[in-house]
């Protein structure tokens, strides 16, 4: 198991479209995934439960996979909202 | 003629014209008991409902692509999930189900502190509501009808409402529920149409047809307006548009001389309201912020959080350098709530960075305003009235001092932003070289420049006529300062009113001014200037004024 901690930078948060490219990218990821964020947990898979953590500009949130491809996946989902994801 | 008040604009202008009311249908889901035999049968016609639905909107999304977000959460499985269980565990039909199911992730979506996310329920609501449409199967136009050019009046508007209307048909919108980030809000302000959201009441005080005349600026609507009132708006709305149109016209196009020389025309503002009008005029950056409007036009020093909020309001609206002045006070300008001791001088007197470097504790709380909102744009932190390098040194260690705060409480900032000082004391010019070495930018402030080094109170009556910045002493400081900028690699911007002086862009643009900032009225006839120009000819130029 992997899990790294980063800061979210868009502007409006993970809102509709952010998370939808980071549900799709996680849909695309063999490990299990799991996103904290304050006190709570995400299957970041399902677009609804990402916006709904309501996770703001500027909040740290840890991802963490596990699996056999864990450390390419979180590579992955991490360079992705490094780069604002899409935004 | 009754009249409505709205305190908040989504989107400026006038418009007078018959109201069309948006009906709503209904999406109650029908009543009827499934057999346990059934129930499978039941969460099918769910999904064939999702599938369709998909069908819809992938259509949609190759136009407009909140309708891709729309796409990908009418396919989540936890959105299936909930509504098949709801349905295989408490036997409720597919419509109750649905129903119940929306109303559980609106609730929730409406409960979220952050307005932006709290928008989002109307998107759960127009996905939920197109499943139900298609269960009930219903095919609804609620723009049916529409002939000739109305103003929508509706509960709210949905993407996939606004989706099936023909814009060409439509004055503005008024709905009665939505915030400034809804929907409707943001087709609205990109297409220029007024717009008011939030207008309580509304829907029982207009009738189809009815005349209604909305300004959108002060959020006033008119309905049944009286005679005199249509006169007044028609009149205000043809000045309105023939300034947009010429306006728009001109500033569309980038500030580029005629052999290729591209410089940056920036906005001198001094409110966060003002910085929203800058995208309908194709203004990309900020020259100057005063952030003088937080303190002057308040009862106490602003917090750190006011501050932040209105610099992170205005990062947001722009997409190159938002330069931020910091508490540029004294002189002529007072606080109502702090006493200035009297100055026999208060020109040469305590004022701007010399009141911040003393009061450290008011200078950090803006500091790190600054910096936390550095996060939601391109924000630069620009000093007023240096002198010394003594002085530009102490700021930026107060900077670096609010860093490590920040860094401490573990609150994001941009670690690269630039902090820069305004040239406009006889002493930066001459030290501009030194300066240069350690500031990340210039912006020369003409206004105060000119009175300094001409020594003239361009207030004062009697003498104002000597105040005159095509002075040689006033054109060599600016050249001087340019060359010592460009020679130490940092641009020098220029936020004086001799930057919107149509008879010194040729001669600024010539010396190598990289940056006009100017009031936004002003800015598509410097463009234009600037267009017309040739970066060649106006070095040739800016030549003849050098002096030997």
């Amino acid at each position: 198991m992997v899990n790294q901690t980063i800061t979210v930078k868009n502007k409006s948060g993970l809102h509709a479209r952010p998370a939808v490219e980071f549900s799709k990218l996680a849909a695309k990821c063999k490990s299990n995934i799991t996103v904290f964020f304050q006190e709570k947990r995400i299957n970041p898979k399902s677009v609804l439960m990402i916006m709904a953590a309501a996770i703001t500009c500027g909040s740290a949130i840890t991802v963490e996979c596990s699996g056999e491809t864990e450390e390419e996946d979180l590579k992955i989902l991490i360079e992705a909202i490094e780069s604002g994801l899409g935004e | 003629m009754k009249e409505i008040h709205i305190s908040r604009t989504a989107s400026k202008g006038i418009a007078i014209g018959k109201a069309f009311i948006v009906e709503k249908i209904s999406l109650e889901p029908d009543e009827y008991a499934v057999s346990a035999s059934e129930l499978v049968n039941e969460t099918q016609k769910y999904d064939h409902a999702v599938s369709e639905a998909v069908k819809q909107l992938e259509l949609l999304a190759e136009d407009n692509d909140i309708f891709g977000v729309h796409l990908e959460i009418v396919k989540d499985t936890v959105l299936t999930e909930s509504v098949h269980n709801r349905i295989l565990e408490q036997g409720m039909n597919v419509q109750q189900a649905l129903n119940e199911t929306a109303r559980e992730w609106i609730s929730m979506f409406k409960s979220m502190e952050d307005e932006y996310m709290r928008d989002r329920a109307a998107d759960i609501k127009d996905i939920c509501g197109r499943l139900m449409c298609s269960l009930k199967r219903i095919n609804y136009n609620p723009f049916e009808g529409i002939c000739e050019p109305v103003i929508i009046v509706a509960e709210d508007l949905t993407p996939s409402d606004t989706a099936n209307l023909n814009l060409k048909y439509v004055l503005g919108f008024i709905t009665q529920e939505g915030g400034i980030t809804s929907h409707v809000s943001i087709i609205a302000k990109n297409i220029g149409l007024p717009s008011l959201v939030g207008a309580a009441g509304i829907l029982e005080s207009v009738v189809p047809e009815d005349l209604i005349v909305m300004d959108a600026k002060e959020g006033r609507i008119f309905i049944h307006p009286e005679r005199s009132v249509i006169m007044k708006y028609t009149e205000k709305k043809r000045k309105l548009d023939r300034i947009k149109r010429e306006l728009a016209d001109k500033s569309m196009l980038p500030a580029v001389t005629s052999d290729g020389h591209k410089v940056s025309v920036y906005a001198n503002i001094g409110s966060a309201e003002e910085a929203e009008a800058l995208a309908t005029f194709h203004v990309k950056g900020v020259g100057l912020l005063r952030s003088e409007f937080l303190y002057m036009e308040n009862t106490h020093f602003p917090t750190e959080e006011e501050q932040f909020e209105a610099y992170k309001a205005v990062a947001y609206q722009l997409e190159e350098e938002i330069t931020i002045r910091t508490l540029d006070i004294g002189g002529d300008k007072t606080l109502p709530y702090f006493e200035f001791e009297h100055e026999e001088n208060p020109y040469l007197g305590w004022r701007a960075i010399r009141i911040s470097l003393e009061k450290k504790d008011m200078f950090k709380t803006q500091l790190r305003a600054l910096l936390r909102a550095s996060i939601f744009g391109p924000i630069r932190i620009m000093f007023p009235m240096i002198i010394a390098i003594e002085e530009l040194r102490e700021a930026k260690e107060i900077v670096e001092e609010c860093k490590n705060e920040l860094r401490v409480g573990n609150i994001p900032f941009n670690e690269e932003i630039q902090v820069g000082m305004m040239v406009e004391t006889p002493a930066s010019v001459i030290c501009a070289n030194e300066f240069a070495k350690e500031a990340d930018f210039f912006s020369i402030g003409t206004n105060d420049l000119t009175q300094y080094i001409l020594a003239v109170d361009r207030g004062n009556k009697k003498v104002s006529s000597y105040y005159n910045s095509f002075h040689p002493a006033v054109i060599e400081s600016i050249r001087r300062v340019i060359e010592a900028g460009h020679a130490n690699e940092i641009k020098v911007g220029m936020c004086g009113e001799f930057a919107s002086d149509e008879w010194a862009v040729k001669l600024l643009l010539g010396m190598g001014l990289d940056e006009f900032s100017m009031s936004v009225a002003s800015i598509p006839f410097i463009k234009e200037r600037i267009r017309n120009c040739s970066y060649q000819d106006a070095k040739m130029y800016a030549d003849t004024y050098k002096k030997e």
